[in-house]
């Protein structure tokens, strides 16, 4: 064979094996888009996030995917991820945060599996993972409670691979410009500016570029900052909760989530004296009323218009209470009609200790 | 010759690239940390003459043309470009003809509206600055860590080494290092976790020590070494991290109980006192005077947390020690009231020449890092004179100082500019008590405080290195027993 031959034989193997390389990175690429999306925003090269993260899976993409779709805000992709309920802490949560931003936080609470309080806040300790801390600051953006949002921000960069990830970089600065901490957000938004991918966003933020729409949005989430000061612990949810609703009473995401934070950790009494029934109404707190009225006393017409309880939800709960009591508490019989009732969930669901 | 001019282009292209990727120095909006027309600001500032390059570059964002010229004695140097950067031997030139006196600094530049220019000094002092600095390297990140490292860096260069780090200890949390005296032959610093404790370098011989007994509230926290080196003075410390709701303080820390403690490090003992041991007192920050004979520490009633915490004021005290018996006396003397100036007094440092003592004033509690308004204040001890350090202080929490071995410098850790990231700025004290303009410590890149995403805590002098690094760390992490008190 000439050296001409081997040449050639030589050049063509290596273009078909780039050829086959390239076509390998392009089916990942189509199959798994928001595994480099989520690499991108953690300031990671696909390469170091394969080595760091390995192969992405069906549902390990979908949680990356909900994690990247919360990051910019777009809350239609987040729901449209979330809707697969695949039983996972994750998928709850911005399940949760992604009807929670369309006013549907409790109507659709127990369509979907439920971990408890963990499904609405997501814990952040020693045992979490770096990807859930990485989360976890997103539901106290959209709850405009900065202080927990920055944290998480500050968590999230702090375990984060390349620990300068564009998607803690923008939040941090955010959260700094609603609390008009604009000498700590100059911090975070020149070193967005000196990115390329950032430049135009981190521009867009400096105060003097604001547009109108873009001040609204501030002043807006300004209006729901606390306005006194309080010392509470790291863990204290429904306190914070409560402390956003001492500063503004129609902050209803606030509410909901302090009243759905009540019920999933099965805590009647402070649901019955944080529920406010002339700023928000859901069957599921109707559901909810019933039981502890049921239990307390005062089943009556009275407590039924002051607390918004339907007919209907009334006959469906006697119907309820008549099977359970047949049954001796047995579910068999009850899951079909009320699976997804708020009675189902307080007498049947378990805590998993393992989570 | 084609090769050649391809190679060319090639090599410009490369050269208009790494052009285009200057960093972007505009200032971000309204009331930022980039007032100055140089960062980090060294106009008027005074240095020691053995400081390392002082690196900066120009804030004015659409200038071009940038000549600036130093002058000193016989020397004179002219640098062109935003970015003003030594060659380290001419930089040596220049320290040594200004030595004792002034560099004189001519700016200038071009922008839209005519050209620029200003004169500024640099005071040079002729009290050398001890030759190293350690500090931990933590992002601010509220009760958790990752990839924490204690770093000494060498003052008279850019040389950096680690003493401690994350990767010879599979990330255990680690707490600052502190020297006795600016002393590096004696010193120490906590690995927390399985498999830590105190680490103890007396002389380059380093133990691993738990330093706590049966009747301590907790393991020691605060604390520092005798100077005779036998014993050390700790406060032991129940806290409580904590959250504010509004505002900038983001996470403040109380404690629910402390007490103060004496670790005697040639007989294993930790020697606890009944008069530090009541619960309706906290104690804390303990640490020696020049000479050993008195223990200084902070001081407040005990309150009920976190109800009342913004009434939590401590006061500066003073109690004799007795280096023979390792005992402390059983009435101190106040120094500075909390009550009285409705402040709280934190971590006191005495200079090793016995003059001074240096500590730092929040509105309220033990956690100043957070509060803006804590401040430095400096009490000369031999007339109880007391200087606010105007001029040193800025917007931003001061605080976390220690003093050269000499006792004429003084560093410490400051949020000025961004409110998050602590930075460590010296000052020269002068015998009259006059204390220098802050500078900040200089970089090889003039950008780097710009990219830095971690704070420099607890940033201590030291007049020689310390005899260890990471390495030995990790090996007496895994391999040697931590030795027992009680």
């Amino acid at each position: 064979m000439t050296g001409k031959k081997v040449r050639w034989i030589l050049g063509i193997t290596l273009a078909a094996l780039l050829l086959v390389a390239g076509g390998s990175q392009v089916c990942f690429l189509l199959r798994y888009p928001y595994f480099r999306k989520y690499a991108a925003i953690n300031g990671v090269s696909l390469h170091q996030a394969r080595q760091i993260w390995g192969h992405p899976s069906e549902a390990s993409e979908a949680n990356m995917g909900m994690a990247v779709e919360a990051s910019f805000e777009n809350w239609d992709a987040v729901e449209r991820l979330s809707r697969k309920d695949r039983h996972t802490g994750i998928g709850t949560y911005y399940y949760n945060l992604s009807n929670a931003m369309r006013g549907q936080l409790p109507d659709k609470l127990l369509d979907f599996y439920q971990p408890f309080e963990t499904g609405l806040f997501l814990p952040v300790g020693e045992k979490s993972s770096p990807f859930v801390i990485g989360c976890a600051g997103d539901v106290w953006w959209a709850l405009n409670y900065m202080p927990l949002a920055e944290r998480d921000a500050m968590l999230g960069l702090l375990f984060s691979p390349a620990h300068n990830g564009s998607r803690y970089l923008r939040r941090l600065a955010e959260s700094n410009l609603v609390k008009g901490d604009y000498e700590a957000a100059s911090k975070y938004l020149r070193i967005l500016m000196n990115s390329r991918a950032d430049k135009a966003w981190a521009s867009a933020r400096l105060p003097e570029n604001w547009t109108p729409e873009y001040r609204s949005l501030i002043e807006y989430k300004r209006s729901f900052l606390p306005r006194m000061d309080f010392v509470h612990g790291m863990d204290q949810t429904p306190t914070i909760l409560r402390i956003l609703l001492n500063s503004n009473a129609s902050n209803t995401m606030a509410l909901d989530y302090l009243l759905c934070y009540d019920l999933l950790t099965k805590n009647l009494d402070a649901f019955m004296a944080d529920f406010a029934p002339s700023l928000t109404k859901s069957v599921l707190y109707e559901e909810a009323v019933l039981i502890f009225l049921a239990s307390k006393g005062g089943m009556d017409a009275e407590n039924f218009r002051h607390y918004n309880v339907s007919g209907n939800t009334l006959e469906r709960f006697n119907r309820f209470v008549t099977i359970y009591r047949r049954d001796n508490g047995a579910l068999t019989n009850l899951t079909r009609d009320f699976g997804k009732t708020y009675w189902y969930y307080y007498y049947f669901a378990r805590r998993n200790e393992k989570q | 010759m084609k090769n050649s001019n391809a190679l060319l282009l090639v090599l410009s292209f490369l050269l208009l690239l790494g052009c285009g990727r200057s960093y972007d120095v505009r200032p971000s909006g309204e009331r930022t940390d980039r007032a100055e027309a140089i960062f980090p600001d060294y106009r008027e500032v005074t240095i020691p003459c053995n400081i390392a390059p002082l690196h900066f570059y120009y804030t004015a964002p659409d200038a071009s043309r940038f000549v600036t010229v130093f002058r000193a004695g016989e020397e004179a140097f002219t640098l062109k470009g935003r970015e003003v950067v030594w060659k380290e031997k001419r930089w040596k030139q220049l320290l040594s003809a200004a030595a004792g006196s002034d560099i004189q600094v001519e700016s200038s530049y071009k922008t839209a509206s005519g050209p620029v220019s200003f004169s500024w000094n640099i005071h040079v002092s002729g009290d050398p600055i001890d030759g190293y600095l350690t500090y931990r390297l933590i992002e601010p990140g509220f009760e958790v860590w990752d990839d924490l490292e204690i770093l000494e860096r060498n003052l008279e260069s850019f040389g950096v080494r680690a003493i401690s780090d994350y990767r010879n200890t599979e990330n255990k949390c680690m707490n600052c290092h502190i020297h006795s005296q600016g002393r590096g032959d004696l010193s120490m610093f906590y690995l927390r976790g399985q498999g830590g404790g105190a680490i103890l370098n007396r002389g380059g011989q380093l133990r691993k020590l738990t330093l706590k007994s049966g009747t301590m509230i907790s393991p020691t926290v605060y604390g520092e070494i005798h100077p005779g080196g036998r014993w050390g003075v700790f406060s032991t410390n129940i806290i409580i991290p904590a959250m504010h709701s509004l505002g900038n303080k983001r996470m403040e820390v109380y404690d629910t109980a402390s007490d103060l403690c004496i670790a005697d490090f040639d007989g294993n003992r930790m020697l606890t006192f009944p008069q530090f041991a009541r619960e309706d007192v906290f104690e804390t920050f303990p640490v020696f005077s020049a000479d050993g004979n008195f223990v200084y520490y902070c001081a407040a009633p005990a309150g009920n947390l976190p109800g009342e915490l913004e009434q939590m004021r401590y006061s500066l005290v003073r109690i004799p020690f007795d280096a023979e018996t390792g005992t402390l006396g059983t009435s101190a003397d106040t120094l500075w009231s909390g009550p009285a100036h409705q402040a709280s007094a934190c971590h006191p440092k005495a200079s090793p020449d016995g003059r001074w003592l240096l500590f730092t004033v929040a509105d309220y509690g033990t956690f100043p890092i957070n509060h803006r308004e804590c401040d430095l204040h400096l009490l000369d001890l031999s007339t109880g004179e007391e200087y606010s350090l105007d001029g040193v202080n800025a917007p931003g929490s001061d605080t976390y100082h220690s003093w050269s071995s000499d006792g004429k410098w003084f560093v410490f850790a400051s949020k000025r500019g961004d409110g998050l990231y602590g930075k460590p700025y010296f000052c020269h004290v002068s015998p009259d008590g006059s204390v220098s303009k802050p500078f900040l410590l200089p970089q090889k890149d003039p950008h780097f405080y710009d990219k830095m995403l971690r704070s420099f805590n607890v940033p201590d002098l030291g007049n020689a290195p310390v005899g260890f690094d990471a390495r030995e760390i990790g090996r007496i992490w895994k391999e040697v027993p931590a030795e027992q008190f009680n």
